[in-house]
């Protein structure tokens, strides 16, 4: 049998990180970390498709332009000049967030922080690079979005889902505002949010912090602040009543996604909403693999979790339909699991083995020194601190099933529902569906 | 990068080799058991057995069925799993280092005692077979699928890892155990432990669990693929209507894992189209022109000489125009082969992206473990970074001789045919195929 006893106390890494503030707003989190020559060099900016006013995909498009050179880099050199010390550079986009990242070998750091400042300082916008940058966003909207099922699935249910919030438009924005932003719009978009009170740099591995701190004062210490960074003030009205959007796609294997809303991050009911998507998908044993996979042989995978924003959330469940099974089928047993999820408390062991998961789960993620990076960052972004990983698993810990009953029926109510249906045009259609 | 002296090794006296890396920053432990035989060793015929042999491994071992086993594993928050690539067939489980009596015992019952029951192999099967058909509906997917099929038809390489239709279709339980009895021998098995371990403590314990296991007769590893694929350019549409991004595949046949010359193919590939954001075709066809999001090309490296591929995808009306670029970068890599200046940040590259890719001690296992499944020198993660370092212009330029082949190539697009045929039919023998 199960103990329900919790891991061992564990040495948290995050726990030793370094916070520093500089006169002009910007946040440096530094972490020492010499078990590896390794540094991850993560520049968080506090900004994101939820900001975008006028062209949808703006954060998106931008973060590609910050690669198509600066006043003394030239277009796509700061990504070779990582690469030829070895190390790795990327950048991506959320709702939330643009985030640049290196992972470098310690004796690069000074390069690195070189080159992040250049850009944020001496960024060029050009109407040629952006002609070319443009094309290469839309095939990337194409492979991600467009001929992609899932992709169109989840570029509809945040459509439907939010009314008002801007979390409703997709983060590589709507094709014709892709076509159309300018070079105006980006220098503006840069002007607005690129500023140095709405940045976070956040630094772990092996390196000298005095000597770092020292050069990124002087360089990202001569940037001036913003006087403020505008924010939407729109909130969302309650959902009063399902909605549903079925997009027609040639495809073999249906798609069913359903989302309901739930609070923005950090809300207390963040960790019974984990254990009931745990509960819900997590591993062979989980409720919605032995109906929907396992006992019924409708559905190829389900899945349900939490997804936490910063202005916003919600609790996504869905499936993949097995070609020629019905999705009226997979949706109902996939709405039935739910309403049990409401009607009965969740059994002391299945509340355990969920809570264990999600420990392990949070352990593993300490593995590598940029997924430590991304989560001291992500903590100082949404909360104004690292929070102890100790604090998380406790509140993981005090998760009862009276907890989970009371969520499931909190936040996924009929009538707060949203369903997404990808399905094949009714001239393919399979028998039954 | 993971200090050399926690690596133990040691055997036992059935064979069973056992490795070991000792790491206790975090208290996670990964163990499992790869065997030297994959899906190459199979027929055509057989595609898709040993992956799917695999997969039974945790439907129901031991005194468990399949849904006790999955309960036991899950409880502790645990993950296992089996998985058979071209070249191994491997078994593993990772969790927490406290659960390591319980982490055994589903390694063991998984590894020399599953039930490869009917039920489940037949559930497994129509899952298989489901998972083919969506698979479809991947253009990815689809462009490697043909690739394979355009380069090696007749031989394993030829379909899918995971099978196709046809030979899913013909899977049972008594293949399994058929295959399990052939392939699950100890002396052609490796055990890996890393993490939060003590050696000491990993080899009592696998002596405990393996030691009875007996000795068996490791299998042949399936004939050789043809050495010189295709023969001429020839090209293949796979009709999908709807697309309004074509996926592109361009490939011939590459070269072993174990060949000599597979690093300096390797350098000299970085520049060509390895290296993302540096290499030659990213920096045509994506940043001059802006046809695509990304272009890769590389060898895949298997036991037998696997393809050379280069793959990237881009609006339908742009094909030519893509396909073109493409072809030139390949036949520049042979006329104006990587130059010393662009060697050298080939070479920080691979070291680097090499020392970064060994963060963790598992990551270091599995490259160790790998090194064992192909017989190559053990100290070849300690001899990387100079073996590299060694290489010079003219071994890249030998490598681009040897290696690439742009005037004999297979072709592969996805996307509507319609539009695509007009676009390439003056550039060989054309087939559409249709999903």
């Amino acid at each position: 049998m199960l103990c329900a006893q919790p891991a061992a106390a564990l040495d948290d890494p995050a726990a030793r990180t370094r916070v520093t503030l500089l006169e002009n707003g910007l946040v440096v989190l530094t972490l020492v970390d010499r078990a590896t020559p390794v540094v991850s060099f993560q520049m968080w900016v506090k900004v994101g498709s939820r900001d975008e006013t006028r062209y949808t995909g703006l954060a998106h498009l931008f973060e590609h332009m910050m690669f198509k050179g600066s006043k003394n880099v030239p277009p796509e050199e700061h990504a070779r000049l990582v690469n030829a010390r070895g190390g790795r550079t990327n950048a991506w986009t959320s709702n939330d967030f643009t985030v640049y990242f290196e992972d470098v070998t310690a004796e690069s750091l000074p390069l690195v922080i070189d080159l992040e400042y250049e850009r944020v300082a001496n960024l060029e916008v050009s109407a040629e690079t952006l002609e070319s940058e443009r094309e290469v966003v839309l095939e990337e909207r194409r492979m991600r979005t467009e001929d992609r099922p899932q992709g169109r699935a989840y570029e509809a249910l945040f459509a439907t889902t939010w009314q008002a919030l801007s979390y409703r438009s997709p983060v590589i924005g709507w094709r014709s505002d892709v076509e159309r932003a300018t070079v105006e719009a980006c220098q503006e978009f840069f002007d607005t949010y690129y500023s140095p009170n709405n940045i976070i740099l956040s630094i772990v591995g092996d390196f000298d912090t005095d000597a770092t701190l020292a050069h990124i004062r002087r360089t990202f210490g001569t940037l001036s602040p913003a006087a403020s960074i505008p924010r939407s003030p729109t909130v969302e009205p309650p959902q009063k009543g399902e909605r549903r959007t079925r997009i027609e796609f040639d495809l073999r294997a249906p798609i069913l996604t359903m989302a309901w809303h739930a609070p923005s991050t950090g809300h207390e009911d963040a960790e019974p909403l984990d254990v009931l998507g745990q509960i819900l998908s997590g591993g062979r044993s989980s409720r919605l693999y032995r109906s929907l996979v396992y006992d019924a042989e409708l559905a190829l995978g389900a899945s349900g979790g939490y997804w936490e924003f910063q202005g916003a959330g919600l609790f996504v469940a869905g499936a993949t339909v097995r070609p020629g099974k019905s999705i009226r089928e997979v949706e109902r047993l996939l709405i039935a699991e739910l309403a049990a999820l409401g009607e009965q408390p969740v059994s002391p062991e299945e509340l355990e083995k969920a809570k264990r998961q999600l420990e392990v789960a949070l352990v593993g993620s300490l593995a590598t020194n940029h997924a430590l990076g991304a989560r001291i960052a992500r903590d100082f972004a949404s909360f104004g601190e690292v929070r102890p990983l100790e604090e998380r698993l406790q509140r993981i810990r005090a998760v009862s099933a009276e907890d989970v009953q009371r969520v499931a029926r909190e936040y996924l109510r009929p009538e707060g529902q949203t369903v997404v249906e990808v399905v094949a045009p009714p001239a393919d259609l399979q028998a039954g569906s | 990068m993971v200090k050399p002296g926690s690596l133990q090794r040691a055997r036992l006296d059935n064979g069973l080799e056992i490795l070991v890396l000792e790491d206790h920053r975090l208290p996670l432990v990964s163990l499992g058991l790869s065997f030297r035989r994959g899906e190459a060793m199979l027929a055509p015929e057989d595609a898709g057995l040993a992956s799917f042999t695999a997969e039974l491994l945790e439907r129901g071992a031991g005194g468990r069925d399949a849904n006790e086993f999955a309960e036991y594993v899950d409880e502790i928050g645990a993950s296992f799993g089996g998985a058979a690539g071209w070249d191994s067939l491997s078994v593993g489980v990772s969790g927490l280092s406290r659960d390591l009596d319980r982490l055994f015992e589903v390694l063991a019952d998984g590894t020399l005692r599953p039930h490869f029951e009917a039920e489940e192999a037949e559930r497994a099967r129509a899952e298989r077979l489901a998972a083919l058909e969506r698979a479809k509906d991947d253009p990815a997917t689809l462009a490697s699928w043909y690739t394979a099929r355009a380069l090696y038809a007749g031989h394993r390489y030829g379909t899918p890892l995971s099978g196709d239709a046809e030979s899913v279709a013909r899977l049972d339980a008594a293949r399994a155990r058929a295959l399990h009895q052939r392939v699950f021998v100890p002396n052609d098995a490796i055990f890996y432990a890393s993490g939060d371990v003590t050696a000491k403590d990993i080899i009592a314990r696998v002596r405990a669990h393996f030691a009875k296991w007996p000795r068996g007769e490791p299998s042949p590893t399936g004939p050789p693929p043809p050495l010189r694929t295709p023969e001429q350019r020839r090209i293949l549409i796979v009709d999908r209507p709807d697309l309004g991004q074509a996926r592109i595949a361009v490939a011939h046949e590459g070269l072993s894992r174990t060949d000599e010359d597979r690093l300096a193919a390797s350098l000299m590939n970085l520049v060509v189209g390895g290296s993302g954001f540096s290499s030659r075709l990213m920096t045509s066809l994506r940043s001059e022109q802006g046809l695509t999001y990304g272009v890769y090309s590389g060898y895949r490296l298997r036991r037998q000489p696997g393809p050379f591929v280069v793959s990237t995808f881009t609006r339908v009306p742009e094909v030519r125009r893509t396909l073109d670029l493409l072809l030139g970068e390949l036949e520049r890599g042979l006329e104006e082969p990587p130059g010393e200046d662009e060697l050298v940040w080939a070479r920080s590259l691979a070291t680097g992206r090499f020392s970064m890719g060994l963060e963790t001690s598992s990551a270091v296992m599995n490259g160790l473990v790998d090194l064992e499944i192909y017989d190559l020198p053990r100290d070849s993660l300690d001899t990387y970074r100079s073996r590299v370092r060694a290489l010079t212009e003219a071994d890249s330029a030998r490598a681009a001789r040897l290696y690439l082949h742009p005037e004999r190539v297979a072709i592969v697009l996805v996307g509507p045919a319609e539009a695509l045929l007009p676009q390439v039919e003056d550039l060989g023998p054309v087939e559409v195929v249709v999903p």
